[in-house]
């Protein structure tokens, strides 16, 4: 604490005088943390929108290829001619949808709107360590979505070679359409992209190290902040690789460098470029790749272990070992990438040494599984919205998690890999099971946000229709791809083994037509409730973090008075002897004798002392 | 002890704001190592580097670093004393030897440029050069950059506090690109 207190008598040097408030400084430019995270949550749901509608096109084609839609070509143009989506625009949908999805929306909407929003109001600080940096940060944000879409309004169409942008397809301009403008404008967006998330990454790390309020030591902080800090170290040492390779490529396409091309012939014209290799691409980027589908689950399992404890009215089941098996992970994350690559003719040696580590991630994380179930386990449970999406998310990484150790297998990954199996395992267990992490802290922070709540009965509606629809959708296509059904073909008619697959395509599309109207409910209750929900109250769900300890109304600095201090680990719920089920961390020891434990005091003699004594003075009197 | 929320105040903390400092010296670290690791491997698999003798010039140019760091040192203590003029001359040594730094750098592309060991080239080592001390030149326009907003820090009479803050947040950031500079040196001389 000293360091807030040393600069509190200083701050008339540097203070920003009166704050003038203007639409400008408080909605646009804004740099309150509280502001910033809003902003990135409605661009996060704007891109999810958009990433959601890409994919109903290409299913649209997958289920009907030989059907033609007027209407497709009348609001795409030349890319649906006759009403039919064209090959090389089927290729830019499957890679512009990825691309916002794993970036967009569950890397910067998920932990760009939840690590804004929590880790001040939950570590107990003002703001960030730079609320500058963290306005620049959601600016670049929102540059690198709109460079992003932008590169639907070129000639060439968008980038096509898939969101993991392999050479040649990517290095080569003239490769196919999609490898022209398109990419080029792909490269630039991911570039903005990386420089925002690692300017909120550093910022967010910081403010949890040097920022926490009094007594917030590190084993007093909600499993949300450890997750978000741990995902935020994740981006700082993975996302620079990315850029590493990104830049390498650009010079590949735009200055004639061979770092990833060697050998390459269009028709009967060499390219000069050689000695590079395409398989070092792979290696650059999945060192990147591979943390980062940890940066979009990390946050989600975050948010769910918090508002699992709190709607289960119990202490988090192993609250070490969830922080414990979090840091794993994260450790874990970096060791594993070669999984992605068993097929590029890896040393079997070397692919076996991927294929353990890969395996081992699954030890924390049915860690982290088991304890969601004995938090559930005999709890009081509220089914919030909230918990319902958590739940989910327990389910989705379940079930998708079980597949992960198919794939992980270097011997059934050669049979496996790029087909649907693929396809359905990660959008269970990071694709659904992070969207409805992030859906889950909508709806529970949703107050904090905005001061109202969410209307429940439409949020039930968009839970068991899009939980239902998000099964229907991708349980079926593990038995494409144990067919040997490769993924990003573009019509199933093409090929003999793969026509009795088409009903099963044209149950998938309904159901993701399904999913995709339950969304209108969501959006609905979202920006309605903005405006016209019911009023909140401070503590809507009686939790004890300290988010909840500040005024429904905003204020640049969160606590009108002294930021409160912190005297308890965040989950004591349903503390036997309390007079509630909820005892805040702001609560001290002092106020609530009945119900204290011995180890509460971590050591502390004095308070044992004074503890003894009060059970010794209220003994409850025996018949 | 924690002080309360005065007009809309909010107080700075300059512990964690150099602490984002550090926190970049990482990831800029990581790049880098992306970087190498791309030569290891490729050097692995096509059992060759670059195969240069590198330019003089690079081992001179490393000399100024190095002595710019020293410079940017004293700075540091000279501000800590509550020596402001030397302070001052001390930062625009470092700032003229990074200029120079800079300008060697060219020289190095220059003479590399005329062996033949070009950018666009089929071997991707000798690429690799030109990438690495690009990206490095452009970490030193950023250094520069700092040791300005010391400079007019200096000039403008902030106070100490800020003084130091804007003096540590420089020293980590220079001796950082100082640090850097050499390994990419003795790596690209022991990887030929």
């Amino acid at each position: 604490m000293s360091t807030i207190s040393l600069h509190d008598t200083h701050h008339d040097d540097h203070g920003h005088g009166h704050h003038h408030e203007t639409f400008l400084t408080k909605y646009v430019f804004s740099q309150d943390h509280k502001m910033i995270a809003k902003q990135f949550l409605i661009t996060g749901i704007i891109m999810a929108v958009i990433a959601m509608l890409l994919s109903i096109l290409f299913r649209l084609q997958l289920a009907w290829p030989d059907k033609t839609f007027p209407l497709l070509e009348t609001f795409l143009g030349k890319w649906a001619e006759g009403g039919r989506i064209r090959p090389d625009f089927f290729l830019a949908l499957v890679t512009i949808h990825g691309t916002i999805m794993v970036f967009f929306v569950l890397t910067a909407g998920l932990s760009g709107t939840f690590s804004n929003l929590l880790i001040p109001l939950q570590v107990g600080a003002r703001d960030m360590a730079s609320p500058f940096m963290n306005m620049l940060s959601y600016w670049f944000f929102l540059v690198a979505c709109i460079v992003m879409m932008s590169s639907f309004f070129v000639q060439t169409g968008p980038a096509s070679g898939g969101w993991t942008i392999y050479p040649p397809l990517s290095a080569v301009p003239k490769a196919m359409p999609g490898s022209g403008l398109g990419m080029t404008l792909w490269l630039i967006s991911m570039v903005i992209f990386v420089a925002s998330s690692l300017i909120g990454s550093l910022n967010y790390v910081s403010t949890i190290l040097n920022m926490r309020t009094k007594g917030m030591d590190l084993w007093k902080m909600p499993l949300t902040i450890w997750a978000l800090f741990l995902t935020a170290i994740l981006g700082i040492l993975s996302f620079p690789v990315l850029v590493a390779g990104v830049v390498l490529l650009i010079f590949d396409r735009s200055f004639g460098t061979s770092f990833y091309l060697s050998d390459i012939v269009f028709g009967t014209e060499i390219l000069p470029n050689e000695g590079g290799s395409p398989i070092l691409w792979q290696h650059l980027f999945w060192f990147l790749g591979h943390p980062e589908v940890y940066i979009v689950i990390m946050p989600a399992l975050g948010i769910s272990s918090e508002i699992i404890s709190v709607n289960s009215r119990k202490p988090i089941f192993g609250y070490h070992a969830m922080v414990y098996s979090l840091i794993g992970i994260t450790v874990l994350s970096f060791i594993v990438w070669g999984h992605h690559m068993f097929v590029t003719g890896m040393n079997p040696l070397l692919g076996g040494v991927f294929m353990i580590t890969t395996l081992i991630i699954a030890v924390p994380s049915a860690v982290k599984t088991f304890n969601y179930l004995a938090t559930l386990w005999r709890g009081n449970i509220r089914f919030t919205p909230a918990m319902l999406f958590a739940i989910g998310l327990v389910s989705f990484f379940i079930s998708g998690g079980l597949t992960g150790i198919f794939l992980g297998n270097a011997s059934l990954d050669i049979n496996l890999h790029d087909t649907y199996f693929v396809v359905a395992h990660f959008h269970l267990v990071m694709g659904s099971a992070a969207i409805f992490g992030m859906l889950a802290g909508v709806y529970h922070w949703f107050p904090k946000m905005f001061g109202r709540m969410m209307n429940p009965k439409l949020a039930y509606l968009h839970f068991w229709v899009t939980f239902i629809c998000a099964y229907l959708v991708f349980f079926p296509l593990h038995f494409l791809g144990l067919d040997g059904v490769p993924r990003r073909y573009y019509a199933f008619t093409e090929f003999e083994f793969m026509n009795k697959w088409l009903t099963v395509n044209v149950f998938v599309t309904w159901s993701a037509i399904i999913a995709a109207l339950a969304q209108v409910a969501f959006l609905f209750n979202f920006f309605y409730s903005i405006f016209r929900g019911k009023k909140a109250t401070q503590n809507p769900w009686e939790a004890n973090t300290l988010e909840w300890t500040t005024p429904v109304e905003h204020l640049h600095g969160n606590w009108p008075g002294e930021i409160p201090t912190v005297y308890r680990w965040p989950y004591d719920y349903s503390k036997p002897g309390a007079d509630q089920d909820f005892i805040l961390q702001t609560t001290p020891f002092s106020e609530t004798m009945s119900s204290n434990l011995p180890h509460d005091f971590e050591g502390n003699e004095e308070a044992e002392r004074i503890q003894r004594e009060w059970e010794a003075a209220n003994k409850p009197v025996q018949e | 002890m924690v002080g309360t929320l005065q007009q809309g105040n909010i107080p700075v903390n300059f512990k964690a704001k150099k602490f984002l400092v550090w926190l970049f010296v990482v990831s800029s670290t990581i790049m880098f190592g992306g970087w190498t690791s791309y030569y290891l491997v490729f050097m692995a698999s096509k059992g060759k580097g670059h195969g240069l003798v590198l330019p003089e010039v690079f081992s001179y140019s490393t000399v100024v670093l190095l002595v710019s760091s020293v410079c940017l040192f004293l700075a540091a203590r000279a501000l800590k004393g509550g020596d402001t003029s030397k302070h001052r001359m001390l930062l625009w040594g470092t700032f003229i030897l990074g200029i120079v730094f800079a300008v060697m750098q060219f020289q190095g592309w220059t003479s590399l440029y005329q062996t033949g060991a070009v950018l666009v080239n089929n071997n991707a080592a000798i690429s690799m050069i030109y990438i690495v001390s690009g990206f490095h030149l452009l970490h030193i326009v950023a250094g520069l950059a700092f040791v300005l907003s010391s400079l007019i820090g200096s000039y403008k009479n902030v106070s100490q506090e800020v003084a130091e803050y804007r003096q540590d947040i420089t020293s980590i950031f220079w001796h950082f690109i100082d640090i850097l500079w050499i390994y990419l040196y003795v790596f690209l001389l022991l990887n030929s």
